[in-house]
């Protein structure tokens, strides 16, 4: 199976389950997206994407531990898998091949 | 209220829960919670909290593919249903402007409808409030003409004691009272009945006792029944009145029941005390011809009201014969009584009710035409779908989800609506509206409005529904969103035309109405209103024990009331044009002596006091006025109307004629003095009827209640407290009720007619709004659409005015189609209110044509913006964007 393509919002969810390592988990993601892009994603493009990740190997889950500050629910914690880290590799690669040159000229801050 | 007690909502974690998959719903929901809690934590508000948690219900994943049914477990239905609502609220959501004109339009027609069926309900639907309703009767003696008569006591004694068809048969008169002791006398009314009146309706006082054989006996300790409001009102609810007195007229009664709060008393509304009637044979007013009594019976369990009408009508046929001379009646009606109360309403409320559905009717159209037009644009959408498999059943099946949320949402603003409307229905509602109290939105007017919101929602859905799930999928896709199927755009046509038909009937309806009403106010009321302060003044009680005091009470009251600044001119009437005042009197003419008494006329009859008619300005036509002369000893005089002189002195003076209202062998004859002119006493609308004024100081004995008609140089109105303040200076005993202008007594007197026209005025403006926005809406949506064409044509020469006049044609074929049908409808349809009509033809050539002018002077509007659209339409830019 060829490595798949991945949407804007599955790369920026894969990108936040790398960065967050073992702590990977619906409200995690979506604050390391909102603190780094200041973009606040609902639940539901966040649990879209991740859904979609799983579907497509990119991602695995496990349950973790119960908490009362979540009503007693348990968390669902991802880890990106090695599928998931080549195919974020190659759609990174994509863009900047794409873009260099481009951020000097547009003066990037 | 602490955090940790603060929860996400509720409904939003249940319908959540039911929407996500199995594999996320818990991870979800924890993350949601974890979430609210922090946030809450770091101090945001409750509020902002609990509409975040919303809104992510409304963007939570669609965890199954919606388009495929094929969910094999139990409750995929229930899933494909949360699925459909869900995908529902947010298309509605995503287009505010389309959902608010959709919401609005069907709250406007659903709460219309509802709050026209409040008042439809109680009177014409719901039994009355007592047990086995259905067998409770009125009867009447029938007049040669077919009018209704009251009874004489002897002729329902006879009745009451032949007939075998009846459990029970009450007779019943009106009964006024004054009590005193509070602040001012207060007026009370009552009913004096027959001993089972209470189990002829079949409802018992709720404490204390009803009344017994040996309570309805003449000259036996005075006995009453109270009301529930007026023992709240004025005695505090307080349960030992029982058993106790109270002062009536100065006299003393035992209160021996009180009615139960719900007790509603149909046959005298507004009923505070029930005293017996106490009649015997040997009273003078017991008479045959003495008609002033109405009779309520119950029929026994399993006669019919044919049954008993045809028993009732042999005994009475016997009682013709043996009494030949004292009927003038022939036979006697038996309707059930609640046919009875409501049928002068009857073809009001059904007229309303007609037209309030052609409203519904048309706010429907509107809104299938809404979504026809959506559904054009979603024509892709569905064509997609169908393409990844959905069947033609679901997706009917969304739609309709949608046509019902959006029905719902209009039904709840109906319900609000509703609420409005009744409380203006009821302010606005002719006094002759029976059960007037009982109408309210309440069980049954919510259940009917949840019937029709359902209805409108599946018939308004369904059409949509069926052109979408036909679409071509090939033609679809390809064409994506520009372009509408042509069967589509046919049926919203159809639909406008429909929309111009149901609005031409109703403009039509009130159209003669308003015509009716500007007749009927131009009726020269025969009296000049203007100016004229009315009001009733009572005079009874110990202070004023018999007819002589009584009369210089009413000549002390006059003289206060003439020396009073502002006054023109004062004067007394036993009874008031337009005031409901209903007094006949059989009248003995010398000269034409009758073979039957009961075959003499029988003119409403006026005591008056002198200066009368120059109060009301009424014209002197022949002879002179009564004055301050004609006194009791003074020789008897008369002064009839012109319609009675006419009558019985054809091409004779009457001036001089006698006549009697005493039988004509007691010799007490009365002279004609004077001609004047008729006026009408009961309201514009009716036929002028014949009249007698007599000095009220030569009347046998006294009436205890006058009206008193005050010619003011100013504003009437603005004079009424400083009368009623010179009146209580004669006597602070006497109750003054009533008060009201002239003005307002002529106007009152065609209440009904106004509160038709007022509500049918007001669904016709609805329907006009509605069908211009209606004409609107599709022009609107063919100039979009045929964009391309327009561009084409304006490339290849076409001028603005050219496309202008193209737009305008179409718009305005639709409505002359439509128009056409409406007139046609509304020639068929209009003589249900020819009972509302005065004076117009319900087939009025002149309504038919202004109404169809107003429609298109609005179609001609509605055009105008698509049309001016779409002449400035760039062809080079329509033609780059293909």
């Amino acid at each position: 199976m060829p490595p798949a393509n991945l949407g804007e919002l599955e790369q920026l969810v894969l990108l936040a389950i790398a960065r967050l390592g073992e702590d990977a988990y619906g409200v995690a993601v979506r604050k390391q997206i909102a603190t780094r892009t200041r973009r606040e994603l609902s639940f539901g493009s966040v649990y879209t994407a991740l859904t979609r990740l799983e579907a497509k190997g990119l991602v695995a889950s496990r349950l973790g531990e119960p908490t009362a500050e979540r009503g007693g629910r348990r968390k669902k914690h991802y880890t990106i898998s090695a599928a998931g880290r080549r195919a974020l590799q190659r759609s990174l690669n994509a863009i900047r091949t794409m873009a260099r040159g481009i951020d000097a000229s547009w003066g990037t801050p | 209220m602490t955090e940790s007690q603060v929860q996400p909502p509720a409904a939003a974690v249940w319908i959540l829960s039911r929407l996500l998959g199995d594999s996320e719903r818990e991870a979800y929901l924890g993350d949601l919670e974890e979430v609210f809690r922090t946030e809450l934590a770091a101090g945001r508000s409750v509020r902002s909290l609990r509409r975040w948690y919303w809104m992510e219900l409304l963007r939570a994943p669609i965890s199954r593919d919606r388009t495929h049914v094929s969910t094999p477990s139990g409750d995929g239905i229930m899933q494909n249903t949360f699925n459909d609502l869900r995908f529902a609220v947010r298309l509605l959501a995503r287009r505010p402007g389309f959902t608010a004109l959709a919401v609005l339009t069907l709250a406007l027609g659903i709460g219309a409808t509802t709050a026209i069926f409040s008042a439809v309900y109680p009177i014409l639907v719901a039994p009355l409030p007592y047990p086995h309703a259905d067998r409770v009767a009125m009867l009447w003696e029938r007049e040669k003409n077919g009018s209704q008569d009251n009874l004489g006591w002897q002729t329902f004694d006879d009745l009451n004691r032949a007939n075998k068809s009846f459990e029970a048969m009450a007779a019943m008169s009106y009964s006024n009272a004054t009590m005193t002791g509070g602040d001012q006398p207060e007026l009370l009314k009552g009913q004096r009945v027959s001993t089972p009146y209470f189990s002829v309706l079949g409802v018992a006082p709720a404490i204390g006792r009803a009344f017994l054989p040996q309570d309805d006996i003449r000259n036996t300790a005075r006995v009453i029944v109270i009301s529930n409001g007026l023992w709240r009102n004025r005695f505090g609810g307080d349960s030992t009145l029982i058993g106790r007195a109270i002062t009536l007229d100065g006299n003393p009664f035992t209160v021996i029941g009180v009615m139960p709060a719900a007790f509603e008393n149909v046959t005298a509304p507004g009923a505070q005390y029930w005293l017996p009637l106490r009649y015997d044979a040997s009273l003078p007013y017991s008479c045959r011809t003495c008609r002033h009594l109405h009779v309520v019976g119950r029929l026994k369990p399993g006669v019919t009201g044919s049954q008993a009408a045809r028993e009732i009508n042999t005994i009475f046929a016997n009682i013709l014969r043996d009494h030949p001379t004292d009927y003038s009646s022939i036979g006697v009606e038996v309707p059930q009584l609640q046919v009875d109360i409501t049928k002068s309403v009857r073809p009001v409320m059904l007229a309303l009710l007609g037209a309030v559905l052609l409203v519904l009717m048309i706010a429907s159209a509107n809104v299938t035409n809404l979504l026809l037009a959506r559904g054009a644009q979603r024509q892709g959408e569905f064509a997609i779908r169908a393409a990844l498999g959905a069947k033609r059943g679901r997706v009917v099946r969304q739609l309709l989800t949608e046509s019902l949320l959006l029905a719902a949402a209009g039904g709840l603003g109906g319900a609000a609506i509703a609420q409005v409307g009744v409380k203006a229905l009821v302010a606005l509602g002719p006094a002759s509206l029976p059960r007037l109290s009982t109408i309210a939105v309440n069980g049954p007017v919510l259940a009917f409005g949840f019937a029709i919101t359902t209805i409108v929602g599946i018939v308004f859905g369904l059409v949509p529904a069926m052109h979408a799930s036909r679409a071509d999928l090939h033609q679809g896709i390809k064409q994506g969103t520009r372009r509408t199927a042509g069967s589509s755009r046919l049926t919203r046509a159809a639909l406008v035309m429909s929309e111009v038909a149901l609005a031409i009937v109703l403009l039509v309806g009130s159209g003669l109405l308003l015509r009716s009403t500007a007749r009927v106010f131009a009726v020269d009321p025969g009296f000049d209103a203007a100016h004229v302060l009315t009001m009733q003044v009572q005079a009874g009680g110990k202070s004023l024990p018999n007819d002589t005091v009584v009369r210089a009470f009413y000549d002390r009251v006059l003289a206060a009331v003439r020396a009073q600044p502002g006054v023109e001119a004062a004067a007394f009437t036993s009874q008031l044009p337009m005031s409901g005042d209903f007094d006949g009197q059989s009248v003995g003419i010398k000269a034409h002596p009758a073979a039957n008494p009961a075959d003499n006329p029988s003119p409403f009859r006026y005591g008056v006091s002198d200066g009368y008619f120059e109060a009301m300005r009424i014209p002197l036509r022949k002879g002179r006025t009564f004055t301050a002369q004609d006194v009791g000893a003074s020789p008897h005089v008369a002064i009839v109307n012109e319609s009675f002189a006419k009558k019985y002195w054809p091409g004779e003076n009457p001036v001089g004629q006698l006549v009697t209202t005493a039988d004509p062998s007691k010799d007490q004859w009365m002279e004609v003095v004077g001609v004047v002119g008729d006026l009408k006493q009961l309201a514009l609308s009716q036929q002028e009827s014949n009249a007698i004024y007599v000095p009220e100081t030569q009347w046998p004995y006294a009436d205890q209640a006058m009206s008193l008609v005050v010619r003011t140089k100013g504003d009437a109105a603005a004079i009424a407290p400083a009368i009623r303040t010179t009146i209580w200076s004669v006597n602070k005993d006497q109750p003054i009720v009533r008060v009201v202008t002239a003005g307002q007594l002529v106007a009152q007197s065609e209440s009904t007619r106004r509160f038709a026209l007022v509500l049918f005025e007001a669904f016709a403006l609805v329907a006009l709004v509605l069908a211009g926005a209606g004409i609107y809406g599709v022009l609107a949506g063919t100039v979009t659409e045929r964009m391309r064409e327009i561009g084409v044509r304006s490339a290849l020469g076409a001028s603005r005015s050219d496309i202008v006049a193209m737009v305008v044609r179409q718009g305005l074929r639709l409505t002359a189609f439509g128009a056409i049908i409406g007139v046609v409808g509304a020639l068929a349809l209009s003589h249900l209110i020819a009972s509302l009509l005065f004076g117009v033809s319900p087939l009025d050539p002149a309504t038919y044509i202004g109404v169809t002018a107003v429609l298109s002077v609005v179609a001609l509007g509605a055009c105008a913006v698509p049309a001016i659209r779409a002449a400035r339409i760039d062809p080079m830019e329509t033609l780059r964007m293909e």
